[in-house]
């Protein structure tokens, strides 16, 4: 497979004016837009000296030019305040709730790909039947369900009404301290399996269940729609179509020419998901009460915690920026057909 | 998009169940937002400004058929009259953003040059962001209020209309007849608001009618967050957040508002899917080999 090393060295480039733009868009927001900065900064119970300590921190007595040059270098140097909520400066915080999102993020996108591609496949190769009928049904449905809701009534169906599921955090206390877990990592599912500790593992698995599977409706519905319009072009291709006249198996013919065509493409979309999956996250994690950034996040929203919502608003951007670079690489690297 | 393929929108509307099934809910839920206070079974419930004691959190009955809250409101007027904040917060925020993102647009794709190079940056700038965090940014500096979401709502997401413009207006500002408006000594002005533009629109103004489905999904999302419209306003998001509290003796409470969200979002994709099968070509060619 050749690497092209060009092409990885411009992305990376263009990420870095990417994360720029984006601090300077955060900046227009919180700077620029209202009126006295500061207030917002400090909250609704702060004294006038707070204020007027907060304006001298934030540089708000200088040009707007220098104010920028300030913001750079503050959040370049991990000084991205302090919340109001917790006291605790809002980088670290951030950082160590990181692992949280990530094992549910990335649980979420597995459960998407796994099911959603495989549908797409069986609604286009069947297409105009009752499964194909069945699976743009749901893609439909799927992607207009808000997810804090269907979060609410998955939790109370399967958690109060059945009793089939915890309802809320990452892992029971009294099972991980009774069998001596530690996380090491943050990832509790490579932690527990690491140490061999099977009850926790089940335990974490069984937490994990439900808000992933609400994450990964709104991925998983994009991959099956465009996995169905993808195998569809790939299956009237003439070199297709030719093939299975020749008596190749449907299955080897599905295999070597419709899943390599699609899948590259569909990771690539999938980039772009991720938008608005870690957002679903903010409201998935405050329903399972799930530590993570998007728990943290919620909780500052709700609280109306300015400082900590905009560090996770630049943290969560910055993330997204570096995703879809590395997806775009990726992609290039699998499929030799992106332009360059 | 020209009356060939508005035709062929139509005829395929009328051919498949799915996509009359969006044009019903769309209709409807039009005029339920505009009609609701004056069909609303109980008014002075669904402004949120009444309350009472005896009929607190009764579940669903035909008298209440989406049962009643905490403070004895009838459910089912004020998710109807959620409708209404619903069609106000989509119809502001896809025409705000349209606007900004149609001047932007033009401007960059008409003039080119420097200007044009960076105001193209800027959008690419806003691009870089998922919509709905950059939303949570502005909400949470403008603070609550019906207004400050739809603006908040309408920054996010002009940059995907001045970038749809931008590319319309390329296609567009080389052809014969907006060389001869030049030649004859027409303003800039002039040829990109009468020439220019009227030939790039259509596209842009369909897309942006579709997106209002996503515009009620975003605004429910801004109010469970707590940054989006303020109590006692009946808008379907924050009627969910509200429910949350008791959802385990009132399950009504946050069910049907989102019964409501879904179908609503519903009607509008399936339209979406629609308009996206006549306007992608390599799409409508499987439609004529099948005869449509």
């Amino acid at each position: 497979m050749p690497i092209n090393r060009e092409y990885i060295i411009k992305r990376a480039l263009s990420l870095v004016f990417v994360v720029l733009g984006v601090v300077v868009v955060t900046f227009i927001i919180t700077r620029v837009i209202p009126a006295r900065p500061e207030l917002l900064w400090t909250g609704p119970h702060a004294t006038i000296e707070q204020i007027e300590r907060a304006r001298r921190e934030l540089h708000l007595d200088k040009p707007i030019h220098v104010q920028l040059w300030h913001y750079f270098v503050d959040l370049f140097s991990g000084n991205w305040g302090v919340s109001w909520r917790t006291k605790m400066p809002v980088l670290p915080s951030i950082l160590s709730s990181l692992p949280a999102t990530i094992e549910l993020v990335v649980s979420a996108f597995i459960l998407a790909t796994a099911v959603g591609i495989p549908l797409g496949i069986s609604a286009a190769i069947r297409r105009g039947s009752g499964v194909d009928s069945v699976v743009r049904i749901f893609s439909v449905v799927g992607a207009s369900t808000p997810v804090f809701w269907l979060a609410l009534l998955l939790q109370l169906a399967f958690c109060n009404w059945l009793g089939l599921l915890p309802a809320a955090k990452r892992v029971d206390e009294y099972i991980a301290i009774s069998t001596g877990f530690k996380p090491l990592t943050g990832f509790y599912t490579i932690d527990s399996v690491v140490q061999g500790n099977i009850p926790v593992l089940i335990d974490v698995l069984r937490r994990m269940f439900l808000p992933a599977v609400v994450l990964s409706l709104y991925p998983m519905c994009l991959s099956a729609r465009m996995t169905r319009a993808l195998t569809l072009e790939v299956l009237s291709e003439l070199h297709v179509r030719s093939s299975i006249a020749w008596g190749i198996p449907r299955s080897r013919v599905l295999y070597k020419y419709v899943l390599r065509n699609v899948i590259a493409p569909v990771v690539a979309s999938l980039g772009l998901s991720f938008g608005y999956t870690i957002v679903g996250a903010f409201m998935v994690e405050i329903i399972f009460v799930w530590p993570g950034i998007g728990y943290y996040t919620a909780m500052s929203l709700l609280s109306y915690d300015y400082p900590a919502i905009i560090g996770s608003v630049i943290f969560v951007a910055i993330i997204y920026s570096v995703i879809n670079t590395a997806i775009d690489i990726l992609h290039a690297t699998i499929d030799p057909r992106v332009e360059l | 998009m020209g009356l060939n393929e508005i035709a062929s929108v139509l005829k395929l509307i009328k051919s498949n169940p799915l996509s009359m099934l969006g044009i019903i809910i769309v209709a409807t839920f039009i005029v339920i937002g505009v009609a609701s206070p004056y069909i609303a079974p109980y008014p002075s419930d669904a402004w949120g400004y009444s309350y009472n004691l005896e009929t607190r959190l009764l579940p669903p009955s035909p008298r209440y058929p989406f049962g009643t809250d905490e403070m004895g409101r009838d459910l089912f007027s004020r998710v109807l009259l959620g409708a209404r904040f619903s069609l106000i917060i989509a119809v502001g925020v896809v025409s705000i953003a349209l606007v900004i993102g149609v001047v932007v647009g033009l401007t960059a794709g008409y003039m080119g040059g420097f200007a044009g190079m960076v105001l193209m940056r800027l959008t690419d700038m806003f691009l870089a962001f998922p919509p709905l965090l950059l939303a949570i940014a502005f909400a949470a500096t403008l603070g609550r209020g019906l207004f400050n979401v739809i603006i908040a709502l309408a920054l996010s997401w002009w940059p995907w209309y001045a970038r749809l413009v931008y590319i319309q207006v390329n296609s567009v500002k080389n052809l014969p007849f907006i060389d001869a408006a030049r030649i004859i000594g027409l303003s800039p002005v002039k040829i990109m608001f009468k020439h220019v533009l009227p030939n790039s629109i259509t596209p842009v103004v369909i897309q942006a009618a579709l997106d209002m489905g996503s515009a009620v999904l975003e605004a429910a999302g801004l109010s469970f967050l707590g940054i989006g419209v303020p109590p006692p306003t009946p808008e379907w998001g924050l009627l969910v957040s509200q429910g949350w509290a008791l959802i385990n003796s009132a399950w009504w409470l946050s069910f049907f508002p989102g019964i409501a969200i879904v179908v609503t979002v519903v009607g509008f994709n399936l339209l979406a899917d629609t308009f996206q099968e006549v306007m992608d070509p390599r799409l409508r060619s499987t439609m004529v080999m099948r005869g449509m």
